[in-house]
């Protein structure tokens, strides 16, 4: 109760910070019974200092992941993209050439995802990224339910090997999950890839069409 | 760039690598993907489809009437009749837990106005039905036999009361256009034909202004209008007559003339049949042969097994041959010889015409020269039927295979001291002749003569067994298909498979005596003689009866074509082909075990 009390205080004193009357349904109930996966690309794993390079989303209704409704956007910063991230998500400076501002992109995701609960796999982290945008832009961070994939996994293991080491790698828990890997690693597919992941953690015995 | 990857799943899977750029984004737009836990129902007949759906990963089964029919996996999709029809007898189930895409409903009947994609559904669709219908329509007979008096068109009636006066009957009659009158009494039907018009009014002088009852003959002959129209003939076979009164709740409706009844049936076998018997001359079998195609397209639509289709064929060739024997050859010539076909003709196995392979045996001490032109003559009228040329000219037309009985038992003595490539060859065209005309007792003759050689000739006999093993099976180790790169990832099914079997089980019929020749028969009979068990013979059975069945689709598209894509075929196909390889494998290695032939250089 008190926990609740205290989101209600935070959720509140967000909604006061708001500068943008246009994000106000950020804070409104969500009603569409969806959940939106999303994944950032960056130059790297500081928030403080690092960009984002690229955000993909999908929502999720019930059991399906509508990739119909993907949204995936490009951004071009100043900042440099280190070789060593370029090898993980194939992101380069040249590919961005086509690619939005963060004043053009960011709205747009905030549009997409509404009051929506986030679901996302280290997802502390995409906030993180999100809110060092949107706090200076429209003085908020991101009020949505966040839901941790790697915490939904670990609960449900953690039953089966108790005080056990449990491995939270993404591809471990792919792979545990018995999730095929829709190929090369970039924003939209390891949305889709966690978004079934979440699927397979919470669908459990639900086998009604 | 991440779309990208979704789209090049989707387009690695048939058929929507036929769809163009701009359609398959589109597409991408409107593609969502599942989850599914396992036993999950997706579609039954309670449970309307409401969407097409693709297997990423995960396996569904889908169930008749509670029996396994099939079951997709990674990459196969499901359901488009479902959709298409909005109803299904099938049920499907999640056999394992399911990822996959789903297109809506309304979005997959809108890919389907794309022609490509729809062909491919609507083929599958009439292919795979065709199977569930094969309880039904195996026979080529089914069509005929279900045809109902309703199905064809009646002729008027004239009817006339029982007062009425000859002549206005005859007026009544003339006007209506009717082919009979039938009178009405009190409370009966008479009938007046033309012959009760000749004998009774013209023969015997009667006035025109005499009573019509007075010539109208009693026991009216009818059949009601849904019965069956096999029925009908049978009536009317019975009774030698040549129409048939048609009721419908005991009401006279209309009549059924024979000629009416016989054109219904044109395109069926019997009366291509009698069509051949009757032709007078090469024009008139010209003429059926274009009945013949139509007749094949027309069971093909139908559904009928394809081993039907070829027995039936080849025996309308065979009648066709044994006309054109009658038409070219002097009557008093025709019990001096022996026309036989050899090959797939011999074989009664091919439904496209390949190549003729024919010869003539002439009794011994008739002269052969006196056939050389009536078989010149056949040999041009078949080219001119459709017949194609034989490339080995195995044809009456070459004189090595026009010789008299003594000519081929020395042939066949000369086959037996020498082994070569050739030699072997012309054993194996030999030992499937079958006749089609003249004296029989000629090639029973020679298959005795042949069979006497060979008995117990197992060193002959390993040599020719060995050919089986000349062609490497395109099944690998991991059953999986070995394609040919160099023909556009296609297999040869022929050299594969079927020649295998054919060959082997020519030789296996050679070493026991069998002078059946069709390769299905000849199985039956070596397992009857206890050289194979019921079991392997019902294995070689089917996968013969696959893999032809594949190559004549094949074949229905190009006449020469042996090449097949394992990856064009459709899921159960596939796997029917892999399991009929998996038999020709096992073949291989009975006759090697059996002719020994690991020791046969």
């Amino acid at each position: 109760m008190f926990f609740e009390m205290f989101k209600d205080f935070f959720k509140n004193r967000n909604l006061k910070r708001l500068k943008d009357e246009r994000f106000k349904f950020l804070f409104e109930a969500d009603v569409s019974g969806e959940y939106v996966v999303f994944d950032t690309e960056t130059t790297g794993l500081n928030p403080k200092k690092d960009e984002i390079l690229s955000i993909g989303a999908v929502k999720i209704k019930d059991n399906k992941i509508l990739t119909s409704q993907t949204f995936e956007v490009f951004i071009n910063n100043s900042c440099e993209i280190s070789s060593e991230s370029t090898k993980i998500h194939g992101i380069r400076k040249i590919d961005l050439v086509d690619a939005k501002t963060t004043l053009e992109a960011i709205p747009e995701f905030l549009e997409f995802i509404g009051s929506r609960p986030l679901v996302g796999y280290y997802l502390e982290f995409d906030i993180a990224m999100i809110n060092k945008y949107i706090k200076p832009m429209y003085g908020i961070t991101l009020p949505n339910q966040q839901i941790e994939i790697s915490e939904i996994y670990y609960n449900q293991k953690i039953k089966f090997i108790p005080q056990g080491n449990i491995d939270l790698r993404f591809d471990t828990i792919l792979e545990n999950c018995l999730v095929p890997n829709m190929g090369t690693h970039n924003a939209v597919n390891d949305a889709i890839m966690t978004g079934l992941i979440y699927l397979k953690l919470t669908q459990g015995k639900n086998n009604e069409r | 760039m991440s779309i990208l990857d979704q789209r090049k799943l989707i387009e690695s899977i048939h058929p929507f690598d036929l769809l163009d750029g701009v359609e398959l984004d589109n597409l991408m737009g409107k593609i969502d993907i599942a989850y599914y836990v396992k036993d999950t129902l997706l579609i039954s007949k309670d449970l309307v489809s409401i969407a097409f759906y693709i297997i990423i990963k995960g396996s569904v089964t889908e169930y008749i009437d509670d029996e396994v029919h099939n079951v997709y996996s990674s990459g196969d999709s499901f359901d488009a009749d479902a959709l298409i029809y909005s109803k299904t007898d099938s049920k499907f189930v999640v056999d394992e837990d399911l990822i996959c895409y789903e297109i809506k409903r309304d979005d997959f009947l809108l890919l389907m106005q794309n022609k490509k994609i729809q062909s491919y559904f609507l083929q599958d669709f009439v292919s795979r039905h065709q199977n569930l219908k094969h309880h039904d329509t195996q026979s080529e007979l089914t069509p005929f036999l279900m045809a109902k008096v309703k199905d064809i068109y009646l002729h008027k009636i004239c009817l006339v009361d029982e007062s009425e006066t000859i002549l206005y009957s005859l007026q009544k009659q003339q006007k209506l256009k009717a082919k009979v009158i039938i009178v009405k009494k009190e409370n009966s039907y008479e009938i007046v034909t033309d012959t009760d018009l000749k004998e009774k009014v013209l023969l015997q002088s009667l006035s025109v202004e005499e009573k019509i009852s007075k010539i109208s003959t009693s026991g009216i002959i009818s059949i009601d209008i849904n019965d069956f129209l096999f029925n009908a003939l049978l009536v009317m076979t019975h009774n030698a007559i040549k129409r048939i009164v048609v009721t419908k709740n005991n009401n006279i409706i209309g009549v059924l003339e024979q000629l009416d009844l016989l054109s219904y049936f044109a395109n069926h076998s019997h009366l291509i049949s009698v069509q051949i018997e009757k032709a007078i001359d090469v024009d008139d079998l010209k003429f059926i042969q274009d009945d013949l195609s139509n007749l094949i397209t027309i069971l093909k639509t139908k559904g009928v097994k394809t081993r039907y289709i070829t027995k039936l064929v080849s025996t309308l060739n065979m009648k066709i041959y044994k006309k054109l024997f009658e038409m070219v050859v002097d009557k008093s010539l025709q019990d001096s010889c022996c026309l036989i076909v050899m090959g797939s003709e011999g074989r009664s196995e091919q439904i496209i015409k390949t190549d003729q392979d024919n010869a003539l045996i002439v009794k011994d001490g008739v002269d052969a020269e006196l056939f050389k032109k009536p078989m010149l003559e056949l040999n041009s009228h078949l080219l001119e039927l459709g017949f194609p040329k034989c490339d080995g000219n195995v044809m009456v037309s070459n004189e090595f295979w026009r010789r008299d009985v003594s000519g081929y038992k020395t042939l066949i003595k000369s086959l037996l001291s020498s082994m070569d490539e050739n030699k072997l060859q012309i054993l194996s065209i030999l030992l499937d002749a079958k006749c089609v005309a003249g004296d029989e007792s000629l090639l029973v003759e020679l298959n005795d003569y042949l069979h006497q050689s060979f008995y117990a000739r197992d060193d002959v006999l390993a040599h020719m067994a060995k050919a089986v093993l000349n062609f490497q099976t395109p099944l690998s180790m991991f059953s999986s298909f070995i394609t040919d790169k160099s023909y556009s990832n296609k297999l040869d099914i022929k050299k594969g498979g079927i020649f295998a079997l054919v060959h082997g089980i020519r030789v296996l019929s050679l070493e026991n005596k069998i002078v059946l020749t069709n390769t299905v028969d000849r199985i039956k009979e070596l397992n009857n003689k206890g050289v194979i068990d019921k079991n392997f013979a019902t294995e070689l059975i089917e996968s013969f009866d696959t893999l032809s069945a594949i190559r004549l689709e094949a074949q229905s598209i190009d006449k020469d074509e042996n090449y097949v894509n394992p990856q064009k075929l459709e899921k159960n196909q596939r796997d029917l082909l892999k399991d009929s390889f998996k038999i020709v494998n096992k073949f291989k290695k009975f006759m090697s075990f059996h002719f020994h032939l690991n020791m046969v250089v």
